[in-house]
């Protein structure tokens, strides 16, 4: 359970084009970005790694969003909502796989895991307005139907990128033998999770700044393409061959190395102050 | 109609709407109950549902290997669970009576309505009860139960009628198992005493909403199987 | 052989949340880690570790699984288990380690307006104790979840193996063992240890909070004063919770594949049988814990007596 400070306070809009992206630009770049790598399994595993980070950082957002206004039960519970969402959807996608398959040049196109990926944004748009009317459960936390909502894709597109990874193709029998069954499915579920909630809970409190809760989003997505690298370097699924997992590997690895000194080097300069040791005091 | 597609709907309908009926009743009392400020057990809902949902559904999957009736899979099921949530309710006393020195009470009513203690001289003033007193465990075994049930129900389902494989089974279950958890604990806002918290009278609304997810997920899950080509 | 494997379970059951709930104490997880955050809030500026990763039962799942998922992924490649288990709960513990590290950066940078500084003597000094804590929690049940996907295989009886994939299985006791050492175990840390300076015998009070012991026996206290305390009493409570658990879900199984003749030999018409068995125990039992339960609330009611001061 986490107790956070002060009131809420509403992020300026900013005009123009920024860096970072504010929430609604960095949500549809990320989803092109996801969508566009997700219908083309056939790429290499590292150029999906980039999706799966965008996924990732598009759900961190949208957590980060509904939770300030504070869900009574914790920030953790609306990122495992997210992920259990995104088994369904994404069982849904790879059923879908084989309808509307296009061929374009040496890459297959396969649309149709799309599917999945819309029926779980009608589900999380459900549940939000379920959540958030007043008669029913009465949240009343503002913009919880489309936090729910791009919960719901964010998760399917994450879960659908790791599955092409580890299993090389979006057809159902492929990924049900190497994904699900041997288990695999666990730490996506459960790293995706801990990279779309425990960025915000980390770094609670009331000088939170956003670009600084993303980068370790990022750093967590890191260290999952280390995971999922380990796993594909020992089974090589693809023409690519066991190269596919050692560049994810060394991919993760870099990424992970970048963001967490990025991140430590910036909350220790942003701290009240970083000392060796000392005493303490009491301000009455 | 195949009834294939009634069965699995009904199953999942089923063991989402035992799901959030099963948060409802266990005593969670949240971070304030690990410092003995209020009744109940100290850790957050959707988790404590989860781990006891989870205890039955490693039961169930193992006694769905040797026998193929649906209820004593279930069973299975909700009698793991309900063990898992005694035994640490119990010990949980334990440490409240003999660790923090603390009587077990509640601080929503003034006497247990199923032993006729009465409760409210035995509570530290400013408090809002603590430990987990004898209605919040009996409460709490029977949500357990269901809880337990609902899964294992889920779980049946999915591998006999959609015929998954049992770690796809296990994943799907629990996947559908915590939306609903989550759901229901969003419903009473984290803490809950047991059924004899006033809080208790809103499940209608999260048995509502559940009811909707569940069938969706439900209705999902046949579709993945017809189009995956795994019912025949 | 199989009753060996199935109290050897039991065992490292017993010690895998043991150390569990005494990682909870090094980090400060979870529940009671409320008041570590409220501290600053209040003014009381202190030297503790603020581990914010989630409850226990998710980051539990997480580090299990990545164990779990090594382990499994050297097992396929013929890797012998003594080296294949402990490699993959160190790089579990490796990863929880960074996830510490972060959070409790954050959360301090996150509190800046309070005047809450970044002691690098506390986040370098326990990042090892830690991990050695995790390391044993992980490593067991990385070994219990090897054990139960091969415990047929181990005696001689291949239809025995649990269908779950060892990763899964992972995922399952890592949020049972969180679940159980959140509930029990942080009674003791967050009722008792945090606020050492209050009177033993009551709840804690809400205009308490905050203002958490932060003086040790001499000097200012830290979580290693806290673990050596918790180890006492609330560690070893919450493994007997996980080892009592998990000895009655296999004595019941057995009891019941015993006396339904399902044993020896695996006869397929005795599955039936073995299941009520199994549920009939098992609803025995929970009628004993109940009864304990009326028991030991009746006895703390004339013991102790109702409240008395303010």
């Amino acid at each position: 359970m986490t107790v956070g400070g002060g009131p809420v306070v509403e992020e300026e809009k900013a005009k123009g084009f920024t860096f970072p992206p504010d929430i609604t630009q960095l949500g549809i770049i990320s989803a092109i970005i996801a969508i566009i790598i997700v219908i083309i399994p056939g790429l290499p595993a590292v150029v999906k790694a980039v999706g799966v980070i965008f996924a990732l950082l598009w759900g961190t957002d949208s957590v980060r969003k509904t939770s300030k206004y504070g869900l009574g039960t914790g920030v953790p519970s609306i990122g495992v909502l997210a992920m259990g969402y995104g088994i369904v959807g994404a069982l849904v996608g790879i059923a879908f796989t084989k309808y509307g398959s296009i061929s374009v040049g040496p890459l297959e196109v396969q649309p149709g895991v799309l599917i999945g990926v819309i029926v779980m944004a009608i589900v999380g748009l459900i549940s939000g307005v379920l959540s958030n009317n007043e008669k029913i459960i009465g949240m009343k936390i503002p913009g919880l139907e489309r936090g729910m909502t791009e919960l719901g894709m964010a998760g399917t597109l994450a879960m659908l990128l790791q599955f092409s990874i580890v299993a090389g193709s979006l057809n159902f029998d492929v990924v049900i033998e190497k994904a699900i069954s041997t288990g695999l499915i666990a730490v996506m579920f459960v790293l995706s999770m801990m990279a779309m909630f425990h960025p915000y809970n980390a770094c609670l409190g009331p000088d939170e700044r956003r670009p600084r809760t993303l980068m370790v989003s990022i750093e967590i997505s890191g260290l999952l393409c280390i995971i999922l690298g380990i796993a594909l370097a020992a089974n090589p699924t693809s023409a690519l061959g066991i190269a596919d997992g050692i560049s994810l590997l060394i991919f993760g690895v870099i990424v992970w190395i970048v963001f967490f000194v990025m991140f430590v080097k910036t909350a220790m300069r942003e701290a009240y102050s970083t000392v060796g040791t000392g005493l303490i005091k009491t301000i009455e | 109609m195949d009834p294939i597609i009634l069965y699995i709907v009904a199953c999942v309908l089923v063991g989402g709407v035992l799901a959030s009926l099963g948060v409802h009743l266990l005593p969670v009392g949240g971070a304030p109950a690990a410092m003995a400020t209020a009744t109940g057990v100290a850790t957050g809902t959707v988790m404590l549902m989860l781990g006891a949902a989870m205890c039955g559904l490693f039961t169930a999957a193992s006694v769905a290997t040797y026998t193929s009736n649906i209820w004593l899979v279930a069973l299975s099921g909700a009698v793991a669970s309900w063990l898992m949530m005694g035994v640490t309710m119990l010990l949980a006393n334990l440490l409240y009576v003999f660790g923090a020195g603390v009587v077990p009470v509640s601080g929503r009513v003034d006497m247990d309505p199923i032993t006729k203690e009465s409760q409210k001289e035995y509570k530290t003033p400013q408090c809002d009860g603590h430990g987990v007193p004898n209605v919040s465990f009996i409460s709490g075994m029977i949500g357990a139960l269901l809880g337990g049930f609902g899964g294992a129900l889920m779980y049946f389902a999915l591998l006999k009628y959609a015929n998954f494989e049992p770690t796809m089974a296990g994943v799907a279950a629990m996947g559908i198992f915590v939306a609903n958890a989550i759901i229901a604990a969003y419903n009473i806002g984290g803490t809950i005493e047991g059924f004899q918290d006033p809080k208790f009278k809103r499940l209608p609304k999260a048995i509502l909403t559940c009811g909707i997810i569940s069938l969706l997920s439900g209705v999902l899950v046949w579709v993945v199987a017809n189009m995956g080509g795994l019912i025949l | 052989m199989l009753f060996a494997w199935m109290l050897l379970i039991v065992f490292l059951a017993l010690i895998a949340c043991m150390f569990e709930d005494l990682e909870s104490d090094t980090g400060s997880q979870s529940n009671p880690n409320s008041q570590v955050q409220l501290a600053p809030q209040v003014g009381q500026v202190n030297r503790f570790f603020n581990k914010a990763i989630s409850g226990e039962a998710p980051s539990y799942a997480m580090y299990c699984t990545i164990a779990g998922v090594v382990a499994y992924v050297l097992l396929s490649k013929d890797v012998n288990p003594l080296l294949a288990i402990p490699i993959g709960a160190l790089v579990g513990e490796a990863i929880h380690v960074i996830f510490s590290v972060t959070a409790h950066v954050g959360r301090t940078a996150a509190q800046k307006r309070f005047e809450q500084p970044i002691y690098l003597d506390v986040l370098y000094g326990h990042l090892l104790p830690i991990m050695t804590h995790g390391f044993m929690a992980t490593l067991c049940i990385t070994a219990i979840a090897y054990i139960q996907s091969n415990i047929g295989s181990l005696s001689g009886m291949p239809a025995l193996n649990h269908p779950f994939a060892l990763p899964m299985l992972g995922f399952i006791w890592g949020i049972t063992v969180g679940a159980i050492g959140s509930s029990t175990g942080d009674i003791h840390y967050g009722a008792e240890r945090e606020f050492q300076d209050r009177p033993f015998g009551e709840g804690k009070r809400v205009v308490y909070h905050g203002k958490i012991t932060r003086y040790a026996d001499c000097g200012v206290r830290t979580q290693k004063d806290i673990v050596y305390f918790c180890a006492k009493y609330g560690g070893p409570v919450t493994g007997l919770t996980f080892g009592v658990i998990i000895l009655f879900e296999n004595w019941r199984s057995l009891v019941g594949m015993m006396l339904s003749g399902y044993l020896p030999g695996v006869q397929a018409t005795a599955g039936s049988m073995t299941a009520i068995i199994g549920i009939g125990v098992g609803l025995v039992i929970g009628i004993a814990l109940i009864v304990g339960n009326v028991v030991i609330v009746k006895w703390a009611r004339k013991r102790y007596g109702p409240f008395v001061g303010e």
